[in-house]
């Protein structure tokens, strides 16, 4: 591996982690959304495969540092992954502890970075000799993860009952599509109904407000207010083991090792579960929220980085939510990466390793010091600068270009009638990897009924 | 209802923040025009237009930042109990 490789790798995870940093902080932005648009147009411009992985590893550890930080200094999530932790982070804050929380969970999250990359790493070697059996089962491997994420969901009837619909759905336009001829026959669309499902709240909410009754209901009388807590910094604060008790690392090390051994399961699922039953014996309220989001911040990374790596090295197919989700334009974006040859195929051991390596080690150093030094700075530059029609805009129109490169403007329909059934059934309670799981078994099902 | 709560009266709660609907349609309108726009003005062959679509999308968002305001209200505290 040369000079020039490794310093553009590097140079990828700065970039990755200074990108996400805002990004993360922006409330309310999901994940999958936020990571698969990017990391898809870096694959799909001809980026090195090694530098994307970089960059992705950055960007998530990134992104879920930063989820946080707006819970600990203002008490709203800044995404999915911290919704788990903000009513311990609210405790907190009301108590005048922003900037104590807020050093604990970057903290937690060095833990979790630093006990789940070495794991999942291990964890993969050990699955290859089983990966082509699992192989040989991926599609009705993926319908039984479908059906097994919807028992352990809230809503089981709901989401074991919208399975078949859904399926018929997809596979309907697909079928449309070759039926007419504007995809040759075989080429199944993928990436455009996939963001389709990512942004199926938005286009819901879109849809509503273009019905009177409705919009009257979504009016919303005042802006938001936001109230954000001075954090005092001090040098010393960057020691990470300064800011947490013995109890404190062990727990959030612990629950990150179980964590990767679960990498099939939900991320946000695993976090709350783990994270709530490993603080709720503590008695102090206070002592237990630190606790609680020091062990979810390391759960948060643990849970994204095997879910990722785990199935990536060992498998070469996204048998993971989180490979599914947030990852899935490592595994699949067509004509670069698809099913028989992706990063899996391309890359070697030492690649896998050096890559998440690098990124992880950048982007801990990065936004570790920007969360504890300027995190005040930059949670005021978002709220103030940034307003939440641009970010809407910005996702909107990635679908749109992304689903008229998949099939014409005909598929641009089709994509916004996927986001209206995924953000009904989204909000009604069925999960996004139920949703990604039933896209990949589709055309299993589909055939084999 | 006073011309002031008539104004605020346009705004609603979309992905956990509140947006003017006014603004989210221009945001949308900005962004898809800059973003095609540069899908379709690129020279044509890959990668190029994906990369000019994708530039497009970016300057369609700062444009975007820089004319609409956020709608929240925002304060600091100092810390302590």
């Amino acid at each position: 591996m040369d000079l020039v490789l490794l310093a553009e790798m590097i140079a990828a995870a700065v970039a990755a982690a200074l990108i996400y940093t805002i990004i993360g902080i922006i409330p309310g932005t999901d994940e999958t959304a936020v990571l698969v648009p990017v990391t898809l147009i870096l694959v799909l411009t001809g980026v090195q495969p090694v530098i994307v992985l970089c960059f992705f590893i950055s960007a998530v550890i990134a992104n879920n540092l930063m989820d946080a930080v707006p819970a600990a200094i203002a008490g709203i999530p800044g995404g999915v992954m911290a919704s788990p932790l903000v009513d311990h982070a609210q405790l907190l804050k009301r108590k005048g502890m922003a900037d104590r929380s807020l050093r604990k969970m970057a903290a937690g999250s060095l833990i979790g970075v630093l006990v789940s990359v070495p794991v999942s790493l291990l964890l993969a070697r050990s699955l290859i000799p089983l990966a082509e059996a699992i192989k040989a089962y991926a599609d009705p491997l993926f319908f039984a993860g479908a059906v097994l994420l919807a028992l352990l969901s809230k809503n089981k009837l709901l989401a074991l009952a919208s399975i078949l619909p859904f399926t018929l759905l997809i596979e309907g336009l697909r079928y449309l599509y070759w039926g007419i001829g504007i995809v040759p026959r075989g080429t199944t669309v993928f990436i455009s109904f996939f963001l389709g499902i990512t942004i199926g709240p938005v286009v819901l909410t879109l849809f509503e407000l273009l019905n009177k009754e409705k919009r009257e209901c979504l009016k919303c009388d005042q802006p938001r207010r936001i109230t954000l807590q001075k954090v005092p910094f001090e040098w010393k604060s960057l020691n990470p083991f300064h800011a947490l008790k013995k109890q404190e690392w062990v727990t959030s090390a612990g629950a990150s090792l179980i964590s990767c051994f679960t990498f099939i399961l939900s991320p946000v699922g695993m976090t709350t579960l783990l994270g709530e039953l490993f603080s709720k014996r503590t008695q102090d309220p206070v002592d237990r929220s630190m606790l609680a989001i020091t062990t979810m911040n390391a759960l948060a990374n643990a849970t994204y980085l095997s879910g990722t790596l785990i199935p990536l090295i060992a498998l070469g197919v996204p048998l993971s939510p989180v490979a599914i989700g947030p990852a899935h334009a490592l595994f699949d974006s067509p004509p670069v990466f698809t099913a028989t040859h992706n990063m899996h195929h391309i890359l070697s051991q030492t690649d896998f390793i050096l890559a998440t390596v690098i990124g992880a080690g950048v982007a801990l150093i990065v936004t570790y010091t920007l969360a504890i030094k300027y995190a005040q700075s930059i949670c005021a530059f978002v709220f103030k600068r940034i307003p939440h029609e641009a970010i809407l805009g910005l996702f909107c129109a990635f679908v749109l270009l992304l689903a008229y490169m998949d099939a014409g403007w005909m598929n641009i329909g089709g994509v916004m009638l996927i986001g209206l059934v995924s953000g009904l059934l989204h909000r009604w309670g069925v999960g996004y990897g139920i949703l990604f799981m039933v896209l990949y078994a589709a055309p299993w099902l589909v055939l084999g009924l | 209802m006073t011309a002031h709560s008539k104004k605020d009266s346009e705004m609603i709660e979309i992905w956990d923040d509140v947006v003017r609907i006014k603004d989210l349609v221009l945001a949308i309108a900005i962004n898809s025009i800059t973003t095609l726009g540069g899908y379709f003005a690129a020279p044509n062959h890959a990668p190029m237009p994906l990369l000019f679509g994708l530039i497009g999308a970016v300057i369609g968002f700062i444009i975007c930042s820089l004319f609409i305001k956020p709608k929240r209200i925002f304060e600091e505290t100092e810390s302590g109990e």
